[in-house]
């Protein structure tokens, strides 16, 4: 209905507008452009005919022709990323052609830098008035990271990677500017050659086990890739971070917390033929110490063990133990090529470039497995004088083998299992499981070896990005850019609960199946108004635009349980099958419209407005506008006597977005319930018709300065975020309602921040030069207030180990962290059960002042080059935020951790008996004596409290790179270069478990998440890579 | 030209206005908002039976029927097991969650349609589940919220007293009674069938279940001045007439989990729970003069030998001083947690029925009335159909899904029937709730509490001199909280109320530490 609508207003367009070319006498332009500062040639140079359609980049050895140019005096105006845009007269003769080389200037200073805008609009850094920053899509595909978003860390100030694991194919959530929501997604829109692409991370919702609560995942135990990973790193040419609303704006309700802006590749003239490779080899880094002291606990009653604590006697002199942790991980490999073809017609009206991946990743945890092949294919055209075409496609398939992680995962097996056990004989002679205690197959925890070996979880993926531009240029004013994208993937997951494991014993083996399949449509019109000069001093350009999505997933689901052959995985070796099918559906329309006013160049006025329409909130609410205004003030071009000192930008803007529920959130629906004969009854969703569209209200300051022709350079944003009206996903109220959870508005959070990155180049010689940029983030989150005076709101699914959730308050952080911690007096101090000396716990989950949130964080990158060679490295410092250490306390209370080494030493834990007297001015001090030997609750029933780690610091090495660029010419190349890489090499920090990065749950789970909660998770482990790179 | 560019514009733009419906896609495509009147029962039917069974697990430590012997987990066997309960915890308020949600709003919907419909029959269903929804909340929490329940557009909520709540039964009974005796309207049988797949649509069959309800709810007064037996004994006799009327629910094990019966060995529920020492001691003669029950070797587990009948202590933990040749095997009738797949016992098997209420507890509450008014008679008359008829609903229960124990005998029966302890020639109040205690182990936990409350755990029985439920000792070591007082109603669902409601609970002292020892309201004189 949609599409074929705008297909026709398309169609009328094209067999209009040919009407309207008017012969005309031409001639050509050619040239070549070179780097100002080392006289080397400039590929990728756009070179356009002010006036005209017509424009050219240039090739890898700088040259450029424009054919079909109308006769006349003409401005050429130059345009390159990360360069000083030129604007040169040339005058054209009818058949002629006239020459125009020239120079393009390198930090001449880096405010003129043209850089990438909303809506994949190209602007000058000095027109911005809100913070963005750019990272070049080389330094991306040089992290040689799977997953590009694990290359973000640190080198952009205010973005926040958290990795879900080490395992290939975890999922990465990022988040801009602090977590604002406490139960909708903070991820930021990602956006690819101006429209949206997906990347959610499968929620396990939509299996068929979700709707039973013993075999429910709840985001736990599993972990899917997030899609943006699909994407193929060596594709991007330039990646943005929109990282305010105020920029966003334009995007719509998806990008109220930022947008990635991604633009890809594009065919240059001489192109050729371009190969690189990358091979790897991982090893896992930390090991927990696990300990050989204390042999398991022993029933007097029971033949054999009945539990894997180990409260028992030491292991007898002499006792033979194995190191089933050290056998158990494996050096990981990966191993990438890239294969690129690109090129221009001669006249430059026609571009091209295919590209081909093949990436295979082995873990360093057995069993787990991640490889990704892609094929993308550009194309631009001018296909008349007024019509650009610009076509790409790209397609992935990718294939992931992971394990279980947290209480299921091999990991706990691993250190909970007795070290005078060999664990690598997983099996009994009759090849099922063999099992050490007497708790039965569905209770003993799973032996690592057995747990990888025999249960299973794999995602295949299949994905197809299509994007068809068209620009008309019918007039000088202005041009009319359409956009239609389509991101249609297969998502097809397969998770196997082996019959005979912990997991799947209970159900004699279960087997899961989820095809998710995705189609979004984007459909995205602008209209840009050229810059025109109102009077002497003072310009305005402008755009209207007009977007539509419609996106759409349907997810079907089958579970099989009951396995006849305990070893052939498949949905028909299962006697009970139980089926779900989840369709979700939204759609947005968004109208919007942008002007800027220009005085005299150094002062910038830019106003937006944009009105959505969504379909998941009630009519009459869903209509909503939220404008933005923003200046830029260059007060060194301004006043010229500054500039001899400093070049500087001062820089304000106020923006407003809107953002909606997600479906059907406001109507109870009913469901089909399994129980016994079926039937209906409602979800545990309760009615809210009243419910309304959110916003988030921001303002930011910044300043821009370069100093010492603009060798050293700093950008300083402060910002200010509220939001109202938030919507409450999943609250809970009185089960008198009628209801468990409802969806609700009413929530408030403020954000403020402090972003810094100062860049420099403290040497540049012909020969050395020394770059480095720091980016310094502090991000502070806080709730305001809950819908209806509620006293908490938790993300449920991040209730992934004893009693410590995401819960959040009123006046507390929004990554803060409630438990049922210890109870205290007024005074502090802990209160003792006076029956047995041991602490008292809350009974309900309370805060203690926990908050994941560091103070801040820092990246540092320097680059060095002298000649040939090249080194650069990304180190990342993070101060302050506490991490639970769940894994830590799990092994406490099974009497595996050092800590409970000293068990035999009596002692009294301090605090003050809860007799009536502990809040009066002479609490009684506790004096019961224990020994924790004894009293095994001393560690079983310790509170989670104890094992979050406050003011976690870090620093790290993420990458280190050394790379040599091989003369030219070399075996006949025309450009070849090699390079050896480290990542993750290097991690100091006061943090004892493995990896303070760690998130519990997947990057599918809102709010703050499982980040900072690390219950049995594998870190990412170091890796060392080498390969090299030619064109041909 | 700028015409034309604006036309394209208008056009691309206007797109959006033109589909107004283009926004309708908000209707959620995978499950609808509203179904025919019937179709909302069969979940409310299987809840009002199943929900009870959850909190067994509990409540089921309360009464001694069983312990847990997970020692890897003090919950439930050190907090429930010691009359206790589970701080920040939703266990044992499984029936809190149903009433409010599984009930809640789907009763009242259900109700409005058939009584729009004039499907009495519907309707007459309907009430009772109300009915029967604050009969267990009321007998499990004391107060709770009646008036201002199911309501949206609260986020708090005032508890009720519990004299309202027994008023409110009493009302919601009295119209289900005058409903299902119609025939007018759309009665329809055929109608009702297609969500009742307990009785299959027989309204004559509810409105027993509805004087059986009225008859218990009556007999819960008896330590009330305004107790009247004669109004318990009649509701009795309108009600079941013999185990053919008794409410089954089937567990069609269709969908695996859900619909199998919650003792199944497949649910694993009750995998490590083992028999107490106590209801062992009912059944094998200690408590009745040497007379071994014919039923425990079909109810009850043996050690691995198959013979000798032990149970678990409540004063120690796990198995006690148990070796592995004397602890019971599962309720499965397996060693350690054998059974998957195999075939049950009594009620724990994938597929036994499971009783809403049973003829013979029924005739159980009629002894006791009857005793109490001195009507030895029918008392003997209707304690000696009680034993009987259980003996029977054992043996149905075995052959649901033809477990192995062997059937009880007719000459069992008899013999065990003609044995003065069993039946004396003058009945005493311990014979009748020691008895009724046997009847109502393993599933009708809710009554069985109550019966216990009612009597203060150990009450001695005026006339024999012995204890009203022989041989019962709460645990020695209570739970910290309690303050060396026994249980007397669990606290309100914990995620329900203490986190959302703490204003309401604090007004009727929920907030205590020891809440869950203050006597409720029915008990008291």
């Amino acid at each position: 209905m949609l599409s074929r609508r705008v297909l026709s207003v398309l169609a009328l367009a094209l067999f209009v507008f040919p009407a309207l070319a008017v012969a005309q006498s031409t001639g050509t332009i050619r040239g070549r452009v070179t780097d100002a500062g080392t006289g080397l040639p400039l590929e990728g140079v756009q070179v356009s005919v002010e006036g005209t359609r017509v424009g050219a980049q240039t090739a890898p050895d700088g040259t450029y022709t424009i054919v079909g140019v109308p006769a006349g005096p003409r401005f050429v105006s130059v345009r390159r990323v990360g360069y000083a845009p030129q604007r040169l007269a040339v005058t054209v003769s009818e058949g002629a052609a006239a020459t125009q080389d020239l120079a393009l200037g390198r930090v001449a200073t880096q405010l003129n830098e043209v850089v990438v805008t909303a809506l994949g609009q190209t602007a000058q850094q000095r027109s911005l008035g809100t913070a963005q920053q750019t990272v070049q899509g080389s330094t991306i595909a040089e992290t040689q990271r799977e997953n590009f978003v694990n290359a973000l860390q640190g080198r952009i100030a205010g973005v926040e990677v958290t990795s879900s694991s080490g395992i290939p194919g975890a999922s990465s959530s990022i988040t801009i500017r602090g977590i604002s929501s406490i139960s909708s997604s903070n991820q930021p829109l990602m956006i690819i050659d101006g429209l949206p692409m997906d990347n959610r991370t499968m929620n396990t919702a939509v299996l068929a086990s979700d709707n039973n609560s013993t075999q429910a995942f709840s985001n736990r135990g599993v972990d899917f890739t997030n899609r943006a990973s699909d994407l193929n790193p060596e594709d991007i040419e330039t990646l943005t971070v929109l990282k305010g609303p105020e920029a966003a704006a334009l995007y719509g309700i998806d990008a109220a917390s930022g947008a990635i802006v991604i633009t890809t590749k594009r065919g240059k003239a001489g192109g050729g033929l371009q190969y690189s490779n990358s091979f790897r080899l991982e090893k896992t880094g930390a090991k927990h110490s696990c300990k050989r002291v204390y042999g398991p606990t022993v029933s007097t009653t029971a033949a054999g063990l009945t539990s894997f604590s180990y409260f028992g006697v030491p292991y007898a002199p002499g006792t033979v133990f194995y190191d089933n942790v050290d056998g158990f991980f494996r050096t990981g490999s990966a191993q990438t090529h890239n294969l690129s073809f690109s090129g221009a017609t001669t006249d430059g009206r026609i571009n091209y470039r295919l590209a081909s991946s093949s990436d295979k990743t082995v873990g360093v945890v057995p069993s787990t497995d991640y490889s990704r092949i892609n094929l993308t294919g550009a194309s631009q055209a001018q296909v008349t004088s007024w019509l650009n075409s610009d076509v790409s496609m790209a397609y992935t398939y990718d294939n992931n083998d992971q394990v279980y992680k947290g209480d299921i995962g091999p990991l706990i097996g691993l250190l909970l299992w007795p070290q005078n056990d060999n664990a690598k004989d997983y099996l009994t002679a009759a090849g099922t499981r063999r099992l050490l205690t007497t708790l039965g197959a569905g209770t003993e925890q799973d032996n690592p070896y057995f747990n990888i070996a025999k249960n299973k979880i794999n995602a295949k993926t299949n994905r197809i990005l299509a994007n068809v531009g068209l620009t008309f240029t019918p007039m000088s004013w202005g041009n009319l850019k359409t956009n239609i994208g389509v991101d249609n993937y297969t998502n097809t997951n397969l998770i196997l609960r082996n019959p005979d494991s912990q997991v799947g014993n209970a159900f004699n083996g279960m087997l899961e199946l989820a095809d998710v399949l995705t189609r979004n449509i984007n459909v995205q019109t602008l209209l840009n108004f050229n810059s025109h000069q109102l009077s002497k001093s003072l310009s305005i350009s402008g755009l209207v635009g007009n977007a539509i999505s419609d996106y759409r997933t349907n997810a079907d689901a089958l579970k099989g349980q009951d396995f006849l052959d305990p070893n052939f995985v498949s949905i028909n070796n299962t006697n009970q099958r139980t089926s779900k099918t989840t369709l979700e559906q939204r759609r947005l329309i968004g109208a919007f419209a942008q002007a800027q006013l220009d005085f005299k160049d150094y002062l910038y006025i830019t106003g937006t407005g944009r009105n959505d329409w969504t379909s998941t909130i009630p009519k009459g609410a869903n209509s909503f506008f939220y404008p933005g205004v923003n200046s830029s003030f260059i007060f060194s071009d301004a006043f010229p006597g500054v500039r001899r000192f400093m070049t500087g930008k001062l820089r304000a803007g106020y923006a407003a977005v809107g953002k909606d529920a997600r479906p059907y959130a406001y109507r109870p629906s009913l469901q089909y319930k399994t129980t016994s004969n079926g039937g209906y009854g409602y979800d545990f969703w309760g009615p809210n018709l009243a419910l309304k569209p959110e916003f988030k209200k921001s303002f930011e300051y910044g300043t821009e300065l370069g100093f010492l022709n603009d060798r050293l350079g700093v950008d300083a944003t402060v910002y200010r975020s509220t939001t109202t009206d938030q919507i409450v996903n999943d609250i809970r109220g009185s089960y008198a309602t009628g209801f468990v959870l409802f969806n609700l508005n009413g929530a408030s959070t403020r954000n403020t921040g402090l972003e810094l990155t100062v860049r420099g180049t403290p040497v540049l010689r012909n020969a050395f030069s020394w770059d480095f940029q720091m980016n310094f983030d502090r991000a502070r989150g806080k709730v305001l207030s809950l819908p209806h005076a509620l006293p908490e709101s938790y993300v449920s699914d991040t209730w992934l180990y004893g009693n410590v959730r995401n819960g959040t308050e009123p006046g507390l952080s929004t990554m803060s962290l409630t438990g049922m911690y210890y109870l205290r007096n007024k005074a502090g101090d802990i209160l003792i059960d006076p029956s047995n000396g041991l602490p008292l716990r809350s009974s309900i989950f309370i805060d203690r002042g926990y908050d994941r949130q560091p103070n801040y964080t820092i990246g540092l990158t320097n680059t060095f080059k002298r000649n040939r060679l090249s080194l650069d490295f990304l180190l990342d410092f993070r101060r302050g935020g506490d991490v639970f250490d769940a894994t830590d306390h799990y092994l406490t209370t099974h009497g595996l951790a050092m800590s409970t080494l000293n068990r035999n030493t009596p002692l009294v834990i301090p605090g003050v008996l809860k007799d009536g007297k502990e809040n009066s001015a002479t609490p009684t001090v506790n004096n019961i004596v224990i020994v924790p030997a004894v009293q095994t609750a001393y560690y079983t029933n310790m509170s989670e409290e104890l094992f979050i780690q406050k003011n976690v610091n870090w620093v790290r090495l993420r990458d280190i790179q050394l790379s040599y660029a091989l003369p030219e010419g070399f075996l006949g190349t025309r450009n070849a270069s090699a390079f050896v890489k480290g990542t993750d090499l290097f991690l100091k920090t006061n943090y004892r478990g493995l990896d303070p990065i760690v998130n519990g749950n997947t990057a599918a789970v809102g709010g703050s998440g499982g980040t900072g909660i690390d219950f049995g998770n594998f870190p990412m482990p170091r890796g060392f890579n080498f390969g090299f790179r030619i064109g041909l | 030209m700028k015409k034309l560019l604006a036309a394209i514009l208008v056009a691309s733009v206007s797109v959006s206005y033109a589909c107004s419906d283009y926004l309708d896609v908000n209707t959620n495509p995978n499950a609808p908002q509203s179904v025919t009147a019937n179709l909302y029962l069969p979940p409310m039917l299987h809840w009002m039976v199943t929900s009870p069974q959850y909190d067994g697990r509990f409540v089921g430590h309360y009464t001694q029927e069983w312990y847990s012997t997970n020692t890897a987990s003090i919950t439930p066997e050190l907090t429930w097991g010691r009359m206790g309960y589970d701080p920040g915890s939703d266990n044992g308020a499984m029936q809190w969650r149903d009433v409010y949600w599984s009930l809640g709003q789907n009763l009242i919907d259900m109700n409005t349609k058939a009584q729009a419909e004039q499907r009495w029959d519907l309707l007459g269903v309907g009430l009772l589940l109300k009915a029967w929804g604050w009969q267990v909340l009321t007998d499990l929490h004391g107060e709770i919220i009646v008036k201002e329940a199911i309501d949206q557009s609260r986020t708090s909520f005032d508890y009720d007293t519990q004299d309202y709540a027994y008023q409110e039964i009493s009302r919601l009974l009295d119209s289900a009674i005058v409903l299902l005796q119609k025939t007018d309207g759309a009665v329809n049988q055929a109608y009702l069938a297609k969500g009742d797949h307990i009785y299959n649509g027989d309204r004559t069959k509810w409105l027993k279940v509805a004087y059986g309800m009225r008859a218990m709810m009556l007999n819960h007064y008896s330590n009330k001045a305004a107790y009247n037996p004669v109004a318990v004994i009649a509701d009795v006799d309108r009600s079941f007439a013999s185990n053919a009327d008794d409410p089954l629910l089937t567990y069609p094990n269709a969908n695996p989990f859900d619909d199998y019966n919650f003792w199944g060995r497949s649910r694993n529920n009750i995998t490590l729970y083992r028999q107490t020492q106590f209801i062992v001691n009912l059944m094998n003669g200690t408590q009745f003069g040497g007379v071994v029950d014919p039923r425990m070797s079909r109810m009850l587990s043996p050690a691995p030998d198959g013979l000798t009948y032990n149970g678990v202590d409540p004063n120690l933990t796990g198995f006690g001083a148990l070796g592995t040749a004397q602890q019971p095997n599962n309720f499965f009738g397996y060693v350690g947690t054998g059974g998957l797949g195999l075939p049950g016992r009594y009620l724990f098997d994938d597929k036994a029925k499971i009783p809403l209420m049973t003829y013979s507890q029924l005739q159980f509450i009629k002894a006791e009335a009857a005793l109490k008014m001195g009507d030895q008679a029918t008392a003997l008359t209707a304690y000696k159909n009680g034993i009987s008829s259980h003996i029977d609903f054992v043996n149905a229960r075995n052959l649901d899904n033809n477990q192995s124990p062997t059937q009880i005998t007719a000459t069992e029966k008899a013999n065990f029937l003609a044995s003065p302890a069993i039946v004396p020639a003058t009945l005493t109040l311990s014979h009748i709730m020691s008895q009724k205690y046997i009847a109502q182990w393993a599933w009708g936990h809710n009554e069985l509490w109550m019966d216990m409350r009612r009597y203060h755990y150990t009450d001695v029985d005026p006339v024999s001199g012995t204890e009203i439920f022989r041989g019962f000792s709460p645990p020695t070591n209570l739970y910290g909280d309690n303050g060396g007082k026994l249980v007397q109603r669990i606290r309100p669902r914990y995620n329900s109320e203490y986190v959302w409601n703490a204003a309401g609970l604090d007004a009727i002292g929920g907030l205590a530490a020891d809440y869950h020892t203050k006597p409720i309201w029915i008990t008291l004189p």
